[in-house]
């Protein structure tokens, strides 16, 4: 009688096993569509409920590591403010210049011209993976909202990442912290072109790769998308989306791995409220 | 664990509830900078109170809901879940030992082994980027976490499904007799 319940035992862990091997290789790298869109959207409403009725212990929670990180933040910003002051000044006199320029060349598409062709349609964060390797949450859009795979999600004015999957009333979304995405950018105002990947179990980090070790990367520059368009494909981002300031840029490691380090301008860490900038190419 | 569709029911709402409260509301919080992670923790009580069977199924079933609904890799999830499942079961049938340190303990040992393993897995699928050394500090904060969430996770599923519960630990203090007049 024991021995017959431990192979009954035995049988059923073998037959999960098999299972989660049988989906894994199937569904890795393909999805399995049908199921997840289905089951999620099936659980879209629930997860919405959940969120509002979760978000004052959620705030209380969060507001408590907040204030314990302001305390060592307020001087990096401080410096940060100092420098931003003096940019600020020099940005105005080039901004005024530019307008300029462009009357006289007749240039009348740009990047912010550009960005301005999509439709952003705002949402609200209403589930988050649990470990790091898949850096994703889920939004209270879907296809009814005009919402596609592949468009942007900004957040804070700044590149979050980009909708991974659309269910009827919600969407995934795809951050810049996610091990399997990847953005073309570039540096300004130097102009050194790029691709933003994660570093994988840092929230707060990006990594700008393959540059040109020749063009020389400063510490606080603008990380923006580079948006190019070659033989008919186009870039998922328009260009000039800012994505990050350069946060560690050692001639070494420019010179050896062709990579810098930056920080997201949006808070991808404590993500509530995205826009998703519809209507735009998808690649 | 007497499994009659009662308490299947309370199985399965523990679970899409854990679930929900996890998405909603511990992957969006931090403390230090790491977010807890619940769900091993309820499927390691659900195999110390069910037995291997129970752990394992609830462990695979939590994983593949988890899966489904962030639009992940099927399977991954529920591969390092039932495996923890089924370990905290095993763990149970064959040790005898009655303190309220063993479910938080257990669970900080299996949520270090689901992390790992999780690890392992997404190494094994390939990923496409760097990987940072912050990542050692994120399990080894989410196994202690667990350790604390350990407790009132296991208080409360023993009392969801205390009907279904074949032998629970009586481990009583014996209250010395008062002698009077010495």
């Amino acid at each position: 009688m024991y021995r017959k319940q431990v192979r009954r035992r035995r049988a059923v862990l073998a037959l999960l096993i098999i299972s989660s091997f049988a989906l894994l290789t199937f569904t890795y790298g393909q999805g399995s569509g049908g199921l997840q869109r289905t089951v999620s959207a099936a659980f879209s409403p629930l997860q919405v409920v959940a969120d509002r009725a979760l978000k004052p212990a959620r705030d209380l929670i969060n507001w408590f590591d907040q204030t314990f990180d302001a305390r060592g933040e307020n001087k990096r910003l401080e410096a940060e403010l100092e420098t931003a002051r003096a940019q600020a000044v020099a940005g105005k006199e080039a901004l005024h210049e530019n307008a300029q320029l462009r009357n006289l060349l007749a240039l009348d598409r740009g990047p912010v011209l550009a960005v301005s062709a999509y439709e952003p349609v705002t949402g609200r964060v209403i589930a988050r993976s649990p470990n790091v390797w898949y850096s994703t949450v889920t939004i209270d859009l879907g296809g009814g909202d005009g919402v596609r795979v592949n468009d942007p999600v900004v957040a804070d004015g700044a590149l979050a990442g980009r909708v991974s999957a659309v269910s009827g009333g919600s969407s995934q979304v795809m951050l810049l912290t996610d091990h399997a995405s990847a953005v073309s950018a570039k540096v300004v105002p130097q102009g050194g072109q790029g691709v933003v990947r994660p570093d994988v179990g840092d929230p707060e980090d990006l990594i700008l790769d393959f540059i040109d070790s020749t063009k020389r990367v400063g510490m606080g520059d603008t990380v923006v998308t580079s948006g190019w368009r070659v033989e008919g494909y186009e870039s998922l981002f328009p260009p000039g989306l800012p994505i990050g300031e350069v946060t560690q840029a050692s001639v070494v490691e420019q010179e050896a791995s062709q990579q810098v380090h930056l920080r997201p301008y949006a808070d991808l860490r404590n993500l509530d409220l995205v826009q998703v900038l519809t209507g735009g190419s998808r690649g | 664990m007497i499994v009659t569709p009662r308490i299947l029911a309370r199985l399965v709402a523990i679970s899409v509830g854990g679930v929900l409260i996890q998405l909603s509301f511990f992957s969006r919080v931090e403390l230090f900078h790491v977010s807890p992670d619940m769900l091993p923790a309820l499927v390691i009580v659900l195999g110390l109170l069910g037995g291997t069977t129970t752990g394992a199924v609830v462990g695979f079933s939590v994983g593949l809901l988890v899966d489904c609904l962030l639009v992940e890799a099927l399977g991954a999830t529920s591969l390092v879940l039932l495996g923890a499942g089924y370990l905290a079961g095993l763990f149970r049938e064959r040790f005898e030992i009655h303190s309220s340190l063993v479910p938080p303990l257990l669970c900080m040992g299996l949520t270090l082994f689901c992390e790992l393993g999780l690890a392992v897995v997404q190494l094994l699928l390939g990923v496409d980027a760097p990987v940072s050394a912050l990542l050692v500090r994120d399990i080894l904060l989410k196994s202690l976490y667990a350790f604390f969430l350990g407790w009132p996770i296991y208080l409360g599923v023993r009392r969801a499904l205390r009907p279904a519960l074949v032998e629970e630990p009586k481990v009583r203090r014996r209250r010395q007799p008062t002698v009077l007049g010495t």
